[in-house]
């Protein structure tokens, strides 16, 4: 789990926050109610989820609930690929 | 990254420069005045492989990676001036081949690129709608999944080609609710039930590529030609955004080029109180200033290329590019009229309808105020 959420906190780092020091996007860090992530983004970081972790998101999976901290996003990711198995 | 082209593809370049030079150029003033789309200069272009580029060989098509794509539209921009020729391959090849090559299904691969390469099809795409420009992804047309078929309902705006395609790729939502992760794409065909060619729209520039407004109403469209998964037409439509900014741009390089060496040439024989205009600074200026923008422009559409041949992300590269370029040919079209003064201002030069068709540019995929909302947003702005 650690390292899923390290892998996107870099993708967010160098996606959508270039030059923002690491230490600033905790775990817990608000992504879409902060306007770090807009829904475009979003709709990016989805994709790299898919492709990168081999689960397939459903329009209504990519919601606040699941998607607005990287400790959400990374427990989606556990419980998508858990069920799946 | 090495800008100079390979023996191979300058070989490439000059026979698009000779094909567009002595094959596209006909009657062009007055099909501009008439808004006349040349299809036989579309079968032309064909033949000579322009409507395939990309397309695998497997599919009909040339098989060019992107920066050889971009190495003929460079040649194609500098040998013909109907711009809105170009304007309509543009649209035909990224909005439309493009995204069925990339997220087509092979049956959809196969029904569709070899007709769109040999110039059978011409393909459109419908994305903007009246309420829906550059905040695209607000659109209001509507995908209802009725078993093995959608049905569609809405108006498209600004769909370049439209008067002319058989193949439409149509952007909508199948639930406005989930934002842009409700779009989704379609294959439409131009004789489905339910979709209308509506209003022809008369543009200032561009004016041999025709568009028009298209109106559909309860059209029934198959599961089977929804292009991509559904709630994934973002993806599909950002793709064509950044391909088509990218190499929409290498037809510009081309035409600067062209402007360039006349203007230089220009400046060298008209003479004016005793002696060539170029050697008044105020003239010769305006013309370093062209030569500053084509250097400084061919970078950045060449990066694009390099980039996206190494799978990387073009997003920021082609956003600064779209912006620069286009900005730099209405720049650079303004200085080559004030340079040619009256006669540039008269119809027949030709320079008047390069300003007129450059000006689209900064409209088109993405407006300059888009570009910088997108670099922005790339800065982590």
């Amino acid at each position: 789990m650690q390292n899923v959420r390290e892998e996107i906190r870099q993708y967010i780092l160098s996606e959508f926050l270039p030059g923002e020091k690491p230490s600033n996007l905790r775990d817990d860090t608000p992504l879409r109610t902060s306007g770090i992530l807009d829904s475009i983004s979003t709709l990016r970081l989805v994709s790299f989820v898919e492709e990168h972790y081999g689960v397939e998101v459903e329009a209504h999976e990519a919601s606040v609930e699941n998607f607005d901290s990287i400790e959400s996003i990374a427990s989606f990711i556990k419980n998508k690929k858990s069920s799946a198995s | 990254m090495d800008l100079e082209l390979a023996e191979r593809q300058q070989q490439l370049q000059n026979a698009a420069i000779e094909f567009a030079r002595s094959e596209l150029n006909d009657d062009l003033i007055q099909r501009d005045r008439d808004e006349a789309f040349s299809l036989e200069g579309w079968k032309k272009c064909a033949r000579f492989g322009a409507l395939g580029l990309p397309v695998p060989a497997e599919y009909g098509g040339m098989g060019f990676g992107i920066t050889d794509v971009i190495v003929v539209m460079e040649g194609l921009g500098y040998g013909t001036r109907d711009q809105g020729l170009l304007f309509s391959i543009n649209a035909h090849l990224w909005t439309n081949s493009l995204p069925i090559l990339v997220y087509g299904t092979e049956d959809q691969r196969r029904k569709y690129l070899p007709g769109l390469s040999n110039g059978e099809l011409i393909g459109a795409n419908g994305a903007s709608e009246p309420d829906a420009g550059s905040d695209v992804f607000s659109m209001r047309t509507r995908a209802e999944l009725h078993g093995d078929h959608y049905i569609l309902n809405g108006t498209k705006t600004f769909v370049s080609n439209a008067p002319v395609a058989n193949l439409f790729v149509i952007y909508a939502t199948v639930d406005p609710r989930l934002g842009p992760m409700g779009i989704t794409a379609f294959l439409v065909e131009r004789d489905t039930p339910g979709l209308v060619v509506s209003r022809r729209m008369e543009k200032m520039g561009l004016r041999t590529s025709p568009m028009a407004e298209l109106v559909l109403n309860d059209c029934t469209v198959p599961v089977a030609n929804r292009l991509g998964r559904e709630g994934r037409g973002v993806a599909v439509f950002e793709s064509s955004m950044e391909w088509e900014r990218g190499c929409i741009l290498a037809n510009y390089l081309g035409l600067m080029r062209r402007q360039l060496e006349n203007c230089i040439q220009y400046v060298r024989s008209r003479k004016q109180f005793g002696k060539p205009i170029g050697k008044f600074q105020s003239v010769a200026n305006r013309v370093v200033d062209m030569k500053v923008r084509l250097d400084a422009s061919r970078p950045l559409v060449y990066r694009i290329g390099w980039l996206k041949e190494r799978n990387q992300s073009a997003m920021l590269e082609s956003a600064l590019a779209k912006l620069y370029v286009s900005e730099s040919l209405v720049a650079s079209c303004l200085d080559a009229l004030q340079i040619y003064g009256g006669y540039g201002y008269m119809v027949e030069q030709g320079i008047e309808r390069e300003l007129r068709d450059a000006l689209g540019s900064t409209l088109y995929s993405g407006t300059s105020e888009i570009q910088r909302n997108v670099i922005a947003k790339c800065l982590g702005i």
